[in-house]
């Protein structure tokens, strides 16, 4: 520990000021940064430089030899299919966001700044959308409301003795209905989080200058909270042109394409060709990324907000006799969005055979063990290994993916320079990319490779896509925490290894576990990333149900719907007791 | 000179240069510290105080420089040495006290006798002693979050003397604290400082807990050292303007000496050419005569009187007076100069009345601009 450096001058031999400065370098702290950064930076710009690259080559027409050509994309702009895929994706991607919106920002004011009794309580529910599967949401309401088989269509002609059908689901309307239910939290949380940290003495200001409540709310809390409806409006925006599971369920099988539908087709389907699917994806790709990239930029930086010490209890509207109208709208929104497609689910699971009502005496738990009882010799056998890879991949995939994400962070929050910069860009790049076009590029990367058709592609797909949300959550909390904290262990003795181990680690513990149990959900419920790249006996829950969709009946796929939620549902228990109330205003 | 260049050096410190792209935050900070001693670092925000504190500790990189403790080099930038922060066994203290709060306190204090590896049984003697020192031996069970800003404090403090460093830094500790108990820790940290005798240097802008704590206080000012000296020379033989301005109150008028009487004496011609006036002053360290000078003159060293004294004077009108209790807070006017002057209150100034200010020639210094 103690090195005698003989003083300057006298003549003695020093070592080379490079090698002094070299090993200077050589740290656990620079070495551990320095391998999360090539992994990340491999991680993410590998498939998409490899996307690009396959973008510009043309399969020819006998399909087995492939050059370099821009036919690919005269395709993209010619192709009658594709032209109206794009149009349907913009047409389902405006509707979702306008729905969504709508509901999401009533839902946030109601909760946020009126007296509606119970709001409080309400609040847990109105989230459960963000955290299930929007195919399985796709799915029940394919069952309640398809024309022929819907469950409320056979109520309707049963009550009211109509010949047709009073709903019908599978359409484009039906794709933005599910699509702008499902999403709807993203909004309310970006505006209720808006509306929570806004200091009430803005509008108390605006009230004592003689403004009434309307013009308040009109000229003041509107326009502060305009940056997080934009926010919110552009999530959802970006997030409805990637979705794949509704459009898929709700639109394709009759005759309404979307760009992520189409991308599908081009990998899987019987006129594969990897090529044009990776041009696809680079359009939907360089789309969306544009839009995330406007709001992280430009729109997420003028919030209004200010971050104090102190707590703000905000101004709460007292509604009078409509509070009670407001809570009847919050109450139906859970009913609709989450109580009545999931007991229709409930309802269809337990038929052997569904045929649009409800008979009594035929109700079985028969198809749960079809589904779930793996040791059965009757079990359908991609459904049980759907059930065990999922569980897999969520456990191993989240522990990996956070430990990544502590590195990263802290690479980005405590150190400075041009490599934090970088990491924290390469971030946010994933987000901007939807799952199925992040999948593509994976596929193309790694076809060739040993872990082609095993469950560690999937792993690499998992964890390259989502974990910027395991990295968001752990700086959340590393922000909060005082660099002083780290620095006096370090002064105490300790390595930075120990440091990490001693100190820091433990004071993130809770934005770790709740980024782990975000990610478990992710993984869990996941369906574009898994159905490019999986194979038989690599399945995962969600290409279950799909696979049960197409070659099975109703009320198994029901079964392993409900089996899904159930799970989801059990871990967003376990995140709410976790992460606490604030953990997904990030 | 004084005794203390007398006593060897023992923490080190040669050509500081720290930058921050383009900013020079520290521009060639040199200074010795006596093994034992406390040296403080007393400046404005942005003067490169704490930046040097940092580079002392490790935790900053730099430019150029030499520091060492003893006859070990710890960072050394012609030679391409640098030793990390955490293998200088150094103590530190720091503005927030950054006690982990997962950790109860004798917990906290054990830290780096743990990261030692010290014997259990030794461990927890230590601790005990420590805390006892510092006034927390009823506190040792409880959380970080337990306990006060003052008990914080303490607790950082005994944290870092437990493994008995060679070195002592503290970064402006006392700042979080309201002054009451400011001013009581001033005294506290002095005195255990004395009683463990571990070398400290010590960060802080608030020049009234310079001039109680330390041995000897380094000004600085932009990234450069302005005066070295004990509490004493820096406040009663400013340097020059900026030091004379900092420390204290102080009035400041620009002239020239037009005269040396005696070794250390002359007389300095200030003011307007109509009001001119030469007054006898001492002349401070590198003044010499027809030398452009800074006259620094304390308020409670200027003499009010109603009737034009014998000997050089000023003619001024009292333009407002402040009743402090134990002083008069006077601004005088002359020309176009207000001086402030700190009378006794049973000369009964009022605003209007014409005086003659009589600064006293032995406590008047012509420093350096």
């Amino acid at each position: 520990m103690r090195t005698a450096a003989p003083p300057s001058g006298l003549g003695v031999a020093r070592p080379a000021r490079w090698l002094g400065r070299a090993r200077g370098l050589w740290t656990q702290e620079s070495v551990a940064t320095l391998l999360a950064s090539l992994v990340v930076g491999a991680a993410v710009l590998l498939p998409l430089f490899t996307l690009v690259v396959s973008s510009f080559r043309v399969l020819d027409a006998l399909g087995f030899d492939t050059q370099w050509g821009l036919d690919n994309y005269r395709r993209l702009l010619a192709d009658r299919i594709i032209r109206k895929a794009f149009l349907n994706t913009l047409v389902i991607s405006a509707g979702a966001t306008l729905l969504a919106t709508a509901l999401g920002v009533s839902l946030a004011w109601i909760n946020a700044r009126t007296n509606c009794p119970g709001r409080d309580r309400l609040e847990p529910f109105n989230l459960i959308p963000f955290f299930l599967s929007p195919f399985v949401g796709a799915i029940a309401w394919h069952n309640l409301a398809a024309p022929r088989t819907g469950l409320l269509n056979s109520a309707a002609r049963d009550l009211f003795g109509i010949q047709t059908h009073v709903l019908n689901v599978d359409n484009l309307l039906g794709v933005i209905w599910v699509t702008g239910i499902f999403f709807t939290p993203l909004v309310y949380l970006f505006v209720v989080g808006s509306l929570r940290r806004m200091d009430p003495s803005l509008e108390d200001s605006a009230r004592t200058t003689g403004a009434g409540l309307l013009r308040t709310t009109l000229t003041v809390t509107l326009p502060l909270v305009t940056p997080g409806i934009l926010s919110g409006a552009i999530i959802v925006f970006v997030t409805s042109a990637g979705e794949f599971g509704v459009p898929f369920k709700l639109g394709a099988p009759y005759g309404w394409e979307t760009l992520t539908t189409q991308i599908f087709s081009k990998a899987v389907g019987d006129d594969a060709n990897h090529y044009m699917g990776a041009t696809m994806s680079m359009a939907l790709g360089v789309i969306t990324a544009l839009f995330v990239w406007i709001q992280q930029r430009v729109i997420a930086p003028r919030e209004f907000t200010t971050v104090t010490g102190k707590g703000f209890r905000p101004n709460v509207i007292d509604l009078g006799g409509w509070k009670w109208v407001a809570l009847a709208y919050n109450v139906a929104y859970i009913l609709v969005a989450v109580l009545l497609p999931l007991g229709c689910l409930l309802v269809v699971s337990l038929h052997p055979v569904w045929e649009g009502r409800i008979i009594a005496s035929d109700l079985t738990l028969w198809n749960y063990q079809k589904v779930l009882f793996f040791w059965r010799p009757d079990a359908i056998r991609t459904a049980t290994n759907g059930v065990l890879n999922s569980f897999i991949l969520a456990f191993t995939g989240a522990s990996i993916a956070m430990a990544l994400s502590l590195v990263v962070s802290y690479m980005i929050h405590r150190t400075r320079g041009a490599g934090a910069r970088l990491l924290d860009l390469l971030c946010v790049i994933p987000i901007g990319f939807p799952g199925i076009v992040l999948a593509m590029g994976v596929l193309v990367t790694y076809i060739k490779t040993p872990i082609y058709a095993t469950l560690w592609i999937l792993l690499l797909g998992y964890i390259t896509r989502f974990f910027p949300y395991g990295q968001r959550s752990v700086s959340a909390v590393m922000l909060a925490i005082s660099e002083e904290l780290d620095q006096s262990s370090r002064m105490a003795g300790a390595s930075w290894l120990t440091t990490l181990r001693r100190v820091t680690i433990p004071l993130l513990k809770p934005g770790i576990f709740a980024g782990w149990v975000l990610l478990f959900i992710i993984f869990l419920r996941e369906l574009s990333i898994s159905i490019i790249l999986y194979t038989s006996g690599t399945e995962t829950l969600s290409v279950g149900v799909y696979y049960l969709a197409n070659f099975e009946n109703e009320p198994l796929t029901a079964a392993l719907s409900i089996a899904q939620t159930v799970a989801l549902l059990a871990c967003v228990v376990v995140f709410r007791r976790v992460a606490g109330r604030e953990a997904l205003t990030a | 000179m004084d005794s203390r260049s007398a006593a060897p050096a023992y923490l080190v410190v040669d050509g500081l240069v720290k930058t921050f792209g383009a900013d020079r935050a520290v521009d060639g900070v040199s200074l010795a510290v006596p093994r034992g001693r406390f040296l403080t670092l007393l400046g404005p925000s942005g003067c490169g105080k704490t930046t040097t504190l940092m580079s002392i500790a490790g935790l900053h990189r730099l430019d150029a420089g030499l520091i060492r403790v003893g006859d070990t080099v710890y960072t050394s930038v012609a030679d391409g040495i640098f030793l990390p922060p955490e293998k200088r066994d150094i103590g530190m203290v720091f503005q927030s006290y950054a006690i982990w709060p997962h950790m109860t306190v004798a917990e906290n204090v054990a830290y780096p006798l743990e990261i030692r590896k010290v014997d259990r049984a030794e461990i927890g003697d230590r601790v005990a002693e420590v805390l006892r020192l510092v006034g927390l031996a009823p506190m040792a069970e409880k959380l970080a979050t337990q306990l006060s800003g003052g008990q914080q404090q303490r607790a950082a403090l005994a944290r870092a003397i437990v493994f008995r460093p060679r070195l002592l830094l503290f970064d402006e500790p006392l700042s979080n604290l309201d002054l009451k108990l400011r001013e009581q820790m001033r005294v506290e940290l002095k005195r255990i400082q004395r009683e463990v005798g571990i070398t400290s240097v010590y960060v802080t802008h608030d020049q009234a807990e310079a001039l109680v704590m330390s041995d000897e206080i380094i000004v600085m000012s932009k990234g450069r050292v302005q005066q070295v000296g004990g509490p004493h020379d820096v406040y009663a033989r400013p340097a020059n303007r900026y030091v004379s301005d900092f420390i204290g109150v102080a009035n400041l008028l620009d002239g020239h000496v037009v005269a040396v009487t005696a070794p250390g004496r002359g007389e300095i011609e200030v003011g307007p050419a109509e009001t001119r006036v030469r007054l006898p002053c001492r002349l401070g360290a590198g003044v010499a005569a027809g030398a452009t000078a800074v006259l620094s003159v304390r308020p409670e060293n200027v003499a009010v009187v109603r009737e034009p004294p014998a000997g050089p004077h000023l003619p001024g009108e009292v333009l407002q007076t402040v009743f402090l209790g134990n002083s008069l807070d006077c601004r005088v006017r002359w020309g176009a100069f207000e001086w402030k002057v700190l009378a006794r209150p049973r000369e009964r100034l009022h605003p209007g009345e014409r005086v003659y200010l009589q600064p006293d020639p032995e406590h008047s210094l012509a420093v350096l601009p």
